[in-house]
């Protein structure tokens, strides 16, 4: 059966999401389609909204320093094009940047107060949680099953890193010895680090364990009581002030076991940051999609866009396809966060990169044209390093609607926009902006799509 | 040597190496196996890995990335690969679209081929039954205990009998799927009620025969596709125009065998045809005719043969008709969408298994407080049904397609 609404929006991840509930809440009827998961269901869980300039080692004290660099030397960033705006004047563009990301980061933390994955920090400072290997990245909110409260300020504080034995996902002797390098070296709080494993067997053996069955094994009753008795022993031993998990203390009940352990053991529990299959990405995937349809919006899963109907100027219907059926939906506007490659925004093959719904123009990093660009010509030979990788720059060009433009510098479309990380520009893993540019693009590309959308009514 | 003798020649010899050739149909599915990036993003997802744990069953980036690819015979995965349940959650979430359930379907297959030993004993049983009775089920052996049973069935439910009827050129055929021909009987016959009920030009086959979805299921290729290609003749005799049912897996199996054997002819589950065809305006002016009923309290389930193999949207269809029932009041389930753990063959040799999938469901359906729960497929009705009347449940299961029969008015 055909459909049809005010605003589709084409992916499902944090930046469809957020645009999605943004449009919903204004009373918009939105629907979202959404072919799989997205990355982030594969992120660490925490919003980072930016942690480094690329090519330098040290790290943003707060996201308003870092957009304030980028606004200065990356006038096309996604944060940048945020500031522009035919109401804002040039002297307050950077200013317009930093309060509308601030309000952006805001709006997501406020909605996701009473979810599955609650958030702490705030904008105005950076957060230096710890890494499943023990290193710290920068970011900005972190999920409060991820508190570390004292840590690093209490001068008596002892670390317990607590592996689970046969999950292969984390060492907590290589993250602890990593961390104690690091602690060493700055000369700060906790001076002493231990590490333990401890048995929890949740269907009777103690091998070849996954993230999502012993985070299933947690949300089940009496599991934590259990834990705590087995943790009584090294956290003795270690004389631990605080316990650092790996990210699988439950789906669910994630905040309510940690408030629960920490009763029964004394210690200061918290989660370490999620790495890919990552419960804390899973858990704020759902929590976002709770948000959207809670707003009154519509989610149509296991649906991918294939191509599109256009009259003159404005995309008028998205076909979509799922397993054995096909439909079309008309509507006023569309908003594509299909996001880059694993997503399936951006294609790229060896005749250069695409995307792959309204074939729109695919640009570099320095945006030049994109198409017949070799992929393999744009990575460094080194997989780690901050310079990231040139690749990871390609995406789509955008005016400061955030609408998609052709190679003459017009939009492609007056009523498609994008958001998240299909956009070119920028690099989130080495700038650690993934989803703060997912939150404010979406925030900021669903406010214009609801603006041409009351405008055309 | 002449050609034919030459082939005969080339054949055996694959035999004996226990090689089967793939099918032109199947090589598209071997080769999104290719495409499997490994990144383990579907493990969250899969319903057996979180309900069995990853030692008991490898989850689905291991059928991907290492079961798959132990040509020719497949053996060593054999106490794997019997336990995906079909799902498709993985195929639904991989960012590759990596065709897992099927590929399973496809090293099944090579398992029955050349390694007959290693198949699970209790599809064996299922096996001798559809080459018997080309049913999945054994049929009654006294054929008026089956019409007691029905009226038994009907009389408990309220509701009234309506004639069997077989004729050429009908625009519908009414396909019930073996479950509702041999046990679930009231819901082949509401499903006659409703049809019956918006004048609709239908029959039935008049020797029903099983869809073929089993028999790919449990690897026995050849019986599948002998199934498949006996219905299409059947269905090409009568002249219909459609075919509708009410059985979840019969629904994506043969929307999936009509366009590979080119039948020209459409399938849809009864939901997809009463929206289509029916319309939501004239079956909310039917439903408010009928006598006000007690309020009732249900919880839905959808199966997955419906939303990951055929499209979410007929499960919106669902929600929209139990909207319009005066009376009936529905609070989704967390675990709605999440399998029963019926699927795949998996519950007729490792019923643990699917007993620990299913207990995902029980957990939130009790936590809906619904006195009822409802779901338009026979299998997912009965594996939900014995699970919650093994654990003392008092919530009821009912099949949507009975559910929506009882709540027309009486036809005058």
């Amino acid at each position: 059966m055909d459909l049809e609404c005010d605003l589709i929006i084409i992916g499902g991840g944090l930046a469809g999401l957020v645009s999605g509930a943004i449009a919903a809440e204004a009373g918009i009827s939105t629907i979202l389609l959404r072919k799989g998961q997205s990355a982030t269901a594969y992120s660490s869980g925490a919003i980072d909204v930016l942690g480094y300039l690329p090519e330098t080692i040290e790290p943003f004290l707060s996201p308003s320093e870092g957009l304030l660099a980028i606004a200065g030397l990356y006038p096309l960033h996604p944060y940048s094009i945020v500031g522009y705006d035919e109401h804002v004047d040039t002297d307050s563009v950077v200013q317009t940047i930093v309060e509308k990301t601030r309000e952006a980061i805001e709006w997501l933390k406020n909605h996701l107060d009473t979810s599955i994955a609650p958030l702490i920090g705030d904008f105005d400072t950076n957060r230096y949680p710890i890494t499943p290997f023990g290193t710290v990245k920068p970011t900005c909110l972190i999920q409060k099953t991820m508190d570390y409260h004292d840590l690093e300020t209490r001068e008596d504080s002892a670390l317990l890193f607590v592996g689970f034995s046969g999950y292969p996902d984390f060492n907590p002797a290589a993250a602890a010895n990593t961390y104690i390098e690091d602690r060493i070296a700055s000369e700060a709080p906790p001076r002493k680090v231990g590490h333990c494993l401890v048995n929890i067997a949740p269907f009777g053996k103690s091998y070849n364990l996954s993230a999502i069955e012993i985070a299933r094994h947690f949300d089940h009753k009496e599991s934590i009581e259990k834990l705590a008795t087995l943790l009584k022993g090294p956290i003795k031993q270690l004389g631990a002030t605080h316990l650092a998990f790996p990210p699988v203390l439950g789906i669910r009940n994630g905040l309510h076991n940690i408030e629960k352990l920490q009763d029964l053991t004394g210690g200061s529990i918290f989660e370490l940051l999620g790495i890919p299959p990552s419960i804390p990405g899973l858990r704020l995937q759902r929590s976002m999609e709770d948000v959207f349809t809670r707003s009154g919006g519509k989610i149509l899963i296991g649906h991918e866009a294939v191509s599109c109907t256009k009259e003159g100027n404005r995309v008028t219907s998205i076909v979509a396809n799922s397993p054995r059926r096909q439909i079309k939906i008309a509507a006023k506007a569309v908003l594509l966060a299909t996001g880059k490659f694993i997503g399936g925004g951006i294609k790229g093959d060896e005749s250069g990169f695409h995307e792959p719904v309204f074939n729109l123009m695919t640009v570099t990093g320095d945006y030049h044209s994109a198409d017949g660009v070799l992929p393999s010509r744009m990575t460094n030979r080194f997989a780690i390093n901050p310079e990231g990788h040139a690749i990871e720059y390609c995406g789509l060009s955008v005016d400061p609607h955030f609408r998609p433009i052709r190679d003459d510098g017009l939009e492609w479309a007056e009523n498609l926009f994008a958001a998240g990380s299909i956009l070119a520009g920028y690099n989130y893993s080495v700038e650690k902006s993934g989803l703060g540019v997912a939150t404010a693009t979406g925030y900021h590309a669903a406010k214009n799509a609801i603006e041409f959308i009351k405008e055309v009514e | 040597m002449n050609e034919d003798e030459a082939f005969e020649y080339v054949k055996q010899n694959l035999k004996r190496k226990k090689i089967t050739p793939y099918h032109p149909d199947e090589l598209e599915i071997v080769r999104s196996v290719e495409s499997c990036i490994n990144c383990g993003l579907c493990i969250n997802h899969c319903p057996v890995v979180s309900s069995v744990g990853i030692d008991r069953f490898s989850g689905p980036r291991s059928i991907a990335v290492e079961l798959s690819r132990s040509p020719p015979e497949f053996w060593s995965t054999a106490d794997k690969v019997y336990l995906c349940t079909g799902c498709g959650t993985c195929r639904e979430v991989c960012p590759k679209n990596v065709n897992i359930p099927e590929i399973v379907n496809v090293v099944r297959a090579r398992i029955f081929d050349h390694r007959l030993d290693l198949v699970p004993k209790g599809l064996m049983l299922v096996k001798e039954t559809i080459s018997e009775f080309g049913l999945a089920f054994e049929p009654w052996e006294d054929k008026e205990e089956k019409k007691e049973s029905r009226d038994m069935r009907l009389e408990h439910l309220g509701l009234p009998y309506i004639p069997d009827r077989v004729k050429e050129n009908a625009e519908v055929l009414f396909y019930p799927g073996c479950q509702a021909e041999e046990r679930a009987q009231e819901v082949r016959e509401a499903a006659k009620i409703i049809l019956d009920y918006f004048d609709i030009d239908f029959t039935l086959l008049d020797e029903f025969s099983c869809c073929s979805l089993p028999s790919r299921l449990m690897g026995d290729d050849k019986t599948a596709r002998d199934l498949a290609t006996r219905l299409k003749k059947k269905v090409k005799k009568l002249g219909v125009k459609k075919v509708v049912t009410t059985c979840a897996g019969c629904t994506s199996n043969l929307a999936e065998i009509s366009e590979r054997d080119n039948w020209g002819i459409p399938t849809y589950h009864i939901l997809e045809f009463l929206i289509d065809e029916i319309g939501l305006n004239r079956l909310s002016e039917e439903l408010e005719k009928a006598p006000v009923k007690d309020q009732v309290h249900v919880s839905v389930h959808d199966p997955c043969h419906l939303i990951r193999h055929t499209s979410r949207q007929v499960m919106d269809h669902a929600m929209a008709i139990l909207s319009l029932m005066p009376g009936v009041r529905v609070t989704p389930s967390d675990a709605h969408d999440s399998c029963c753990g019926g699927g795949g063959m998996v519950s007729y040799h490792s019923s643990d298994v699917a007993d620990a999938v299913v207990s995902e469901n029980l957990y939130a359906l009790e936590q809906t407080g619904a006195e009822r729960l409802v779901t338009p497929c026979p299998l997912c009705t009965a594996q939900i049904e014995k699970n919650l009347f093994k654990n003392g449940s008092s919530i009821e299961v009912d099949d949507l397609t009975v559910f929506i029969a009882q709540r027309l008015p009486k036809k005058g």
